[in-house]
């Protein structure tokens, strides 16, 4: 860091990072100057000219030369012995000025209402005839930054300028949020934020001088915009304008910031609680390093299934088929009673990837101490390829760099991963590098947003990508671009290289169905990078080649010097929000703690039906947490579940699992938790509970421990989670630095092992030539964009909610076309298991045996919004691919 | 294109144009420039056209752009073989017939609407030399000295007329930095308003990295009562461009932007045919006259915004953005367009430059008075006799300007107030016959020349009305980014109507005024900071048209009794606000 400016503001000697404005220099310094347009983090854009100042600089013959005017000190640069004055009667009487035109036009009675001293806090005035503008119609009463502001400078609201309402209809169809354009002060912050922060532009600035306003960027729905329901509008918004329109009237009561459940990004987020103790509103935390007040869809808007009341609220026995309410001393007593009869392998723990590092670490010692099974595993585990060559080839268990270092890297290639949906904040810095010239590389069946942004975009055959993978690192040996010297550091060079010469370009052309040419570029564009990075998602790759493929993607980077070093890293990305912690605390099929391999012999998630169809497996114990068993890759649970002898059901709902369940204990929210969970990066954070008790759920490890009690073992006498952290501290090396005092503040990333790099041969797989079978011979990707300016979205906005009216597009090979007489335009339907759509062809040159289709962002969310069940954002569409048959209608 | 073929170029204009226009055959030339198409010139050509070929004459035919005698227009002059140039005022469609027939055929010049004669030859008794006409005699053309008389977007008539050896010259013969000195020893001042020194605004941009730099050309020109922008650009557009590139050389810029506001049909077709004609003859692109040199331009068009003529907002327009002003610092010469180093220069400022270069810093800087050097491009509109579009060395009196280049004010009434330098500029009143046009000496006045527009004000405009169309147009074109100008121009226009109606409440001039303040102190853009100066210069000149508005009800000319006709009010979805009747 270069050497701090000093400046004095007010009289007071200050010192600020260079390059900052002074208003920045003055919040670093805690001086505060008044703002309205100005977001910390967001370009200046100095507009609201509220944060105006006198300044002066010193000139070389040591006199003060004074910068022209009154400047906004958002858009002002500091320099070395500058003098600002931030408060003299001239700047406060035109502050006062800008303040009296901004009311002019803004709904001011939350400020001059006659009864503001005679209310309290909670009164409600609507009765009252003679009030006529309420405090209590604005959603961000008390929250509002410009109230905030007007009172800060003591106006007296006594001007004569005519009072001008927008009059404006609210805008309130589309999903989530609400928007009052008569609060609107025309900032733009919102727009700043989709278009700078965020890499969308669903909202913009339209019309012009005294009429401008926020509106679409298509000018009808959000849903056709472009917009990814992120929520940072909302967010930055000074005024009530923009708001969540859930609880968009409640209170906060308290703020308490915790870790997002639904991904393992990992998000901090502020969550207001109201006096209903409802999770009212999701606000991510600006300074958290892993987000850096970024948030999603499922962040923002998702989290309202902590206040659901249909939350089993008891622990139940099943008694003659019906699940009878019981007390917890019974409901232990019972199970720990049952489960002496299944400790010899026949027991397995399927934990939840919302359990926290102290669920999985005392679930995990529980099943393979008490019970003696090596049978644990998490439920979100079904992809478990993904790490594991990363950690055998290097190492590394964690993505080996950080989020937000993708802001610097070169070039990203992203191999099979739909972060937009599944990780959505590790790609707003991706998006935000594309900005600026970072070349992208996807290699996907399925079109993404962040094929939107991609240089190249390689649609490979479906299983094919080892070839393609293989393709890059021959052009790279081939044409020398390898990193000499991270090659030779790393082992058995001699023998990857020497594999390498199975890989025919022509031949791979041939099975991948993508161009040498292309190919090549892509290859070139990586190993040209200076800083490339690498994420992978293998979601839509077939389970018997996954770890090849990873050993393919860990062999790329190796090979290019792109991993672990700074700016240029390897991200695998997996989907559980606490997955990373079950690793590292061993609650997986793999492992133990500290990584030590298990063996073959245990259940996890990928054999576990067939251990219970053969009967292996007799008892099993589930932590729900409404879990997604995903039919296609794992088979029908629920129908092996009914073949075990004992099922114990850790829910917060009920659901399929409950209802063949003999016994199910009501399991905390991560809203009730206290704990810590694991992220991507390894960065390990605080899980606070937000909400109180409103049942009698209880969290996993207090659980588990008691029924180990009950069954006589020793070492599970933990009074809170601290205790199991800190034996988790003792026990796993990996987690020996943290300190749970940093851990609370901002998270702390967890020690990385060093181990030499190795690279993996791998050997070119028979490309499944025939997955089909007949009834279903075509594979279908679906994919998912945020917006198609080319094709109208056909918004209805004729009801109280709008909505996404086209039909899709169906991309279908000419030869599958002409095979099922299916001409371009065509009214076709594509069926497969449990699956069913309608679309119109369009015939292409996508492979044979290939069918794909891309679906607005906005219909998912529409969906979302409209769903019944009780945590929708769990089980939304992941955009795997299927076999279905086409037919023409 | 290399020096020898430029030699070869310009033999081969000589050739083309002494034919052309001292031929065998006659040349018509009629203005088609804004002011001829507004009066029917097209349908006069078009007549023309006709009748030439209905009766086989053989003649050449050029659309010219504008002489500066706007209210002549549509104005028609032939040049046959041996006479001089025979020019005819305010023709119609059925004065060609006569026209044809009496003088092309037989000689004989009709009896209404002959305006003079120009050049050497025989000469019809009864014309008269057009250099006694003021229109013609008060101008000194420097920057329009081709308007009127050539092609507009012709390279072969340009060169033939002494055009592109500035740029020659200095390619060939100058180091950029003595470009620039001899530019700055012009003394030649930005004509766009600010009247910033043009060699220095260039010399900012010589130290910014390169390789891709930008010079742009600001020709939005949104002003009412403004059109030498657009007239230059309509009438010979490789003037600017000459100019363009001499600028390009100078500030060793890579690109040239023409920026012109979106539906100037005219200026856009014919700079761009311009800049078409300029590739084909090697005159632009790579290595310009053999040399290192190598420059391109383009025009870029804007959506209708007045603000899109502000330097930072015409960079976003130019990016495809909406056209909001950017802050500054960082200013365009370090961040300007697409965030490479950049200049904006106006259309006249250019356009001077060939000049300069050709004869000479010290040929220019003896026109014109004090720190105003060379000429003003003044556009003459309102109630004057003659309108026009007149280019005269600085120094002449605003007294001169209506007088005698406008012919008095019209229907032989008073002069009440001048309206001067665009909308934001100011109104002068009538004893302002004695200010000299001098960037310094009109700001003093408290008024300025600006962009040039003189906007000529009998003792039948009311002041308070003109004030009133003056603000609805500030808050109109407020781009809506800052708080001061978005909300002052709404509040400000609400007054000023209320005033104009009778309806003003007690407190309203202060109110006016402390609004005025703020957006003066407070606004990002000279949009806002200028915004008030209507009102304010109003309120010192005719203080007295405010009062009788004010305290007694009573409009003293009568013009805010009757209907109002105002821009577009921009007021928030308050459609149905009163305005006016």
């Amino acid at each position: 860091m270069a050497d701090k400016i000093n400046l004095t503001i007010d009289g007071v000697e200050v010192q600020a990072d260079p390059g900052s404005v002074i208003i920045q220099a003055a919040m670093d310094n805690d001086l505060y100057i008044p703002y309205l347009c100005y977001y910390p983090g967001m370009k200046p854009y100095g507009a609201c000219r509220m944060c105006v100042v006198k300044a002066e600089a010193p000139t070389p013959d040591g006199s003060y030369r004074p910068l022209p005017g009154s400047p906004a000190s958002c858009t002002t640069p500091i320099s070395e012995g500058m003098r600002v004055e931030t408060n003299t009667d001239e700047l406060v009487s035109l502050r006062k000025g800008i303040l009296d035109l901004l009311i002019s036009e803004h709904p001011h009675g939350c400020l001059n209402c006659h009864r503001i001293d005679l209310c309290g806090p909670t009164d409600v005035c609507l009765r009252h005839v003679t009030v006529n503008d309420r405090c209590v119609t604005c959603p961000k009463n008390e929250r509002c930054e410009l109230k905030d502001t007007v009172r800060y400078m003591e106006m007296e609201l006594t001007t004569p300028l005519t009072y001008n309402n927008r009059h404006l209809p609210l805008e309130v169809k589309d999903p989530y949020w609400d928007m009052d354009m008569n609060l609107c002060i025309v900032c733009a912050r919102c727009v700043r934020a989709c278009d700078e922060v965020r890499g969308d532009s669903a909202i913009t600035l339209k019309d012009r001088s005294g009429r401008s306003i926020i509106g679409t960027s298509q000018g009808t729905s959000l849903l056709e915009s472009g917009c990814e329901f992120c929520g940072a509008c909302i967010d930055v918004c000074p005024t009530g304008a923009l708001v969540e329109r859930d609880y968009k009237w409640d209170k906060a009561e308290k703020k308490v910031t915790s870790t997002c459940p639904h991904c393992p990004v990992g998000c901090q987020l502020s969550l207001d609680v109201s006096k209903r103790n409802k999770i009212i509103r999701a606000i991510p935390e600006r300074t958290a390093e892993a987000n850096r007040g970024m948030a999603c869809y499922k962040g923002k808007f998702g989290l309202d299934f902590v206040n659901s009341r249909k939350k089993i609220d008891k622990p139940m026995i099943r008694n003659n088929g019906v699940l009878e309410e019981t007390t917890w001393p019974t409901a232990l007593d019972f199970i720990s009673e049952k489960l002496l009869n299944y400790r010899n392998g026949e027991f397995a723990l399927i934990g939840s990837p919302r359990g926290t590092n102290e669920d999985h670490y005392v679930g995990q010692k529980f099943g393979r101490d008490v019970m003696h099974s090596a049978n644990v595993d998490i439920s979100s585990n079904t992809h478990p390829e993904i790490t594991k060559p990363l950690g055998d080839m290097t190492g590394r268990r964690t993505s080996t760099s950080r989020i937000w270092q993708l802001l610097d890297t070169d070039c990203v290639l992203v191999v099979s991963s739909n972060i937009t949906e599944s990780q959505n904040v590790v790609s707003v810095p991706i998006k935000q590098a594309a900005a600026n010239g970072t070349k992208i590389i996807v290699v996907d069946q399925r079109e993404t947003e962040l094929t939107r942004y991609a240089d190249i975009w390689l649609r490979p055959k479906v299983d094919s990508e080892i070839d393609l993978i293989g393709g890059f690192m021959r052009t790279i040996i081939d044409e020398s671009l390898e990193d000499n010297e991270a090659c030779q550091s790393c082992g058995e060079f001699t023998e990857f290289r020497n594999s390498l010469w199975d890989y025919d370009l022509t031949d791979i052309e041939a099975t991948t169905g993508v161009p040498q040419d292309e190919i090549r570029n892509a290859a070139r564009m990586f190993a040209n990078a200076e800083n490339a990075s690498t994420i992978y998602g293998l979601e839509t790759i077939s389970p018997q080649i996954r770890e090849h493929c990873a050993k393919a993607i860990v062999n790329l980077a190796l090979m290019t010097g792109n991993i672990d070093n700074g700016p240029s890293g390897i991200y695998p990305m997996f989907k559980g929000a606490n997955e990373q912690g079950a690793r590292d605390l061993g609650a997986c099929s793999e492992y133990l703690p500290n990584y030590v391999a298990t063996g073959e012999s245990a259940v996890g998630m990928t054999n576990l039906i067939e251990s219970l169809n053969s009967g292996k497996i007799k008892a099993i114990e589930i932590v729900g947490d409404s879990p997604t068993f995903d039919e296609d890759q794992v088979g029908d649970f629920y129908k092996a579940f009914k073949q075990s002898e004992l099922v114990i059901a850790h829910d917060n709902f009920e659901s399929a699992l409950t209802e063949i369940a003999d016994v199910v204990l009501p399991s905390s929210t991560f809203a009730e938790k206290t704990g810590t969970y694991t992220n991507l990066e390894g960065r390990v954070h605080c899980v606070n509970p937000s909400i109180g008790p409103s049942s009698e759920a209880d969290e996993e490890w207090r659980i588990f421990s008691q029924i180990a009690q009950r069954m006589g073992a020793s070492g599970f006498e933990y009074r809170n989670s601290s205790d199991v952290f800190v034996e988790i501290q003792e026990k796993v090396s990996s987690y020996t630095n943290l300190d749970l005092d940093k851990v609370k503040k901002n998270g702390q990333i967890m020690r990385k092992e060093n181990q030499d790099f190795q690279f993996a041969v791998v050997t070119r797989a028979e490309v499944s030539g025939d997955t089909t079978n007949s009834e279903y011979p075509i594979i279908f990707a679906p994919g998912r964009v945020l917006q198609q300016p080319d094709r109208d979205a056909g918004i209805d906005t004729s009801s109280d909610k709008n909505t996404i009216t086209r039909t899709e597009i169906v991309e279908i090979n000419a030869s599958d076309a002409s095979e099922h007489g299916i001409a371009e335009g065509d009214n076709i339907k594509l069926e497969g298991q449990g699956f069913s759509m309608n679309g119109i062809a369009h015939v292409n040159g996508i492979h044979k045996g290939m069918a794909a289709s891309t679906s607005l962002f906005g219909s998912l969310v529409e969906d979302l919004a409209n769903s019944g069940d009780n945590d929708p954002v769990l089980k939304s569409d992941s955009l795997r691919l299927r076999k279905v048959r086409i037919e023409k209608i | 294109m290399t020096q020898d073929k430029f030699e070869e170029l310009k033999t081969e204009a000589d050739t083309y144009w002494e034919t052309r226009s001292n031929g065998n055959i006659p040349l018509i030339r009629i203005g088609t420039a804004m002011c001829g198409h507004a009066a029917g010139a097209y349908r006069v050509a078009d007549k023309l056209k006709t009748v030439l070929s209905e009766r086989s004459i053989e003649a050449n035919f050029d659309e010219v752009g504008c002489l500066g005698l706007c209210y002549a227009e549509p104005l028609l002059d032939i040049k046959k073989p041996g006479s001089p140039r025979v020019f005819f005022n305010n023709v119609t469609a059925d004065d060609i017939d006569q026209i044809i027939e009496g003088y092309l055929i037989n000689n004989v010049l009709p009896e209404s609407n002959v305006l003079g004669y120009m050049g050497e030859g025989e000469v019809p008794e009864s014309a008269d030399a057009m250099e006694n006409i003021p229109g013609i005699a008060l101008q000194n053309r420097i920057a329009l000295r081709n308007a009127g008389h050539i092609a507009p977007s012709n390279a072969l008539q340009y060169i033939a007329t002494g055009g592109y050896s500035g740029l020659y010259k200095a390619v060939t013969t100058m180091e950029p930095s003595e470009v620039i000195d001899e530019v700055k020893n012009s003394g030649l001042r930005g004509r766009g308003g600010a009247a910033f020194p043009t060699g220095v605004k260039w010399s900012f941009l010589v130290g910014s990295p390169g390789p891709t730099k930008y010079i742009l050309c600001n020709c939005e020109e949104g002003d009412p009562g403004a059109y030498n922008d657009k007239g230059i650009l309509e009438s010979d557009p490789h003037t600017l461009l000459e100019g363009l590139a001499i600028a390009g050389y100078a500030t060793g810029a890579s690109n040239g932007i023409v920026f012109i506001r979106h539906g100037h049909d005219g200026p856009i077709d014919r700079t761009e045919a311009a800049i078409t004609e300029a590739y084909e003859n090697g005159l632009l692109g790579e290595n310009i006259f053999g040399s290192d040199f190598s420059f391109d331009i383009e025009v870029a068009l804007t959506g209708e915004s007045y603000v899109a003529g502000e330097e930072t907002a015409l960079m976003e327009a130019v990016e495809g953005k909406r056209s909001m002003p950017r802050f500054r610092p960082p200013f365009p010469a370090a961040f300007g367009v697409w965030g490479k180093p950049s200049n904006i220069n106006n259309v006249k400022s250019l356009s001077y430059a060939p000049e300069i270069i050709s004869k000479g810093s010290e040929w220019f800087s003896a026109i014109g008075v004090n720190q105003s050097t060379g000429t003003a491009i003044v556009c003459l509109s309102g109630d004057v006799n003659k309108p026009g579009l007149y280019e005269v060395s600085m120094g002449m009196t605003l007294g001169q300007v209506v007088d005698d280049l406008g012919g008095g004010v019209s229907g032989g009434r008073e002069l009440k107030l001048l309206q001067t330098g665009g909308p934001l500029g100011g109104v002068l009143g009538p004893d302002s016959r004695d200010i000299h046009i001098d960037f310094d000496e009109m700001r003093s006045a408290g008024a300025i020349f600006g962009s040039g527009g003189i906007i000529v004000g009998s003792e039948d405009v009311c002041a308070v009305d003109l004030t009133r169309v003056l603000v609805a147009f500030c808050q109109f074109e407020s781009c809506g980014k800052c708080f001061p100008c978005r909300l002052g121009m709404e509040h400000l226009l609400e007054i000023v109507e209320r005033i104009s109606n009778f309806q003003s409440k007690p407190g309203d001039m202060d109110l006016m005024r402390s609004v005025g303040g703020t957006m003066e102190a407070g606004s990002l853009c000279g949009h806002g900071q200028l915004g008030f100066g209507p009102i304010r210069s109003a309120i010192t000149h005719f203080e007295s048209d405010f009062k009788s508005h004010i305290e007694e009800n009573i409009c003293p000319t009568g013009s805010c009794n009757r209907p109002k006709i105002v821009p577009k009010n921009t007021r928030p979805y308050a459609n149905d606000f009163a305005t006016g009747d």
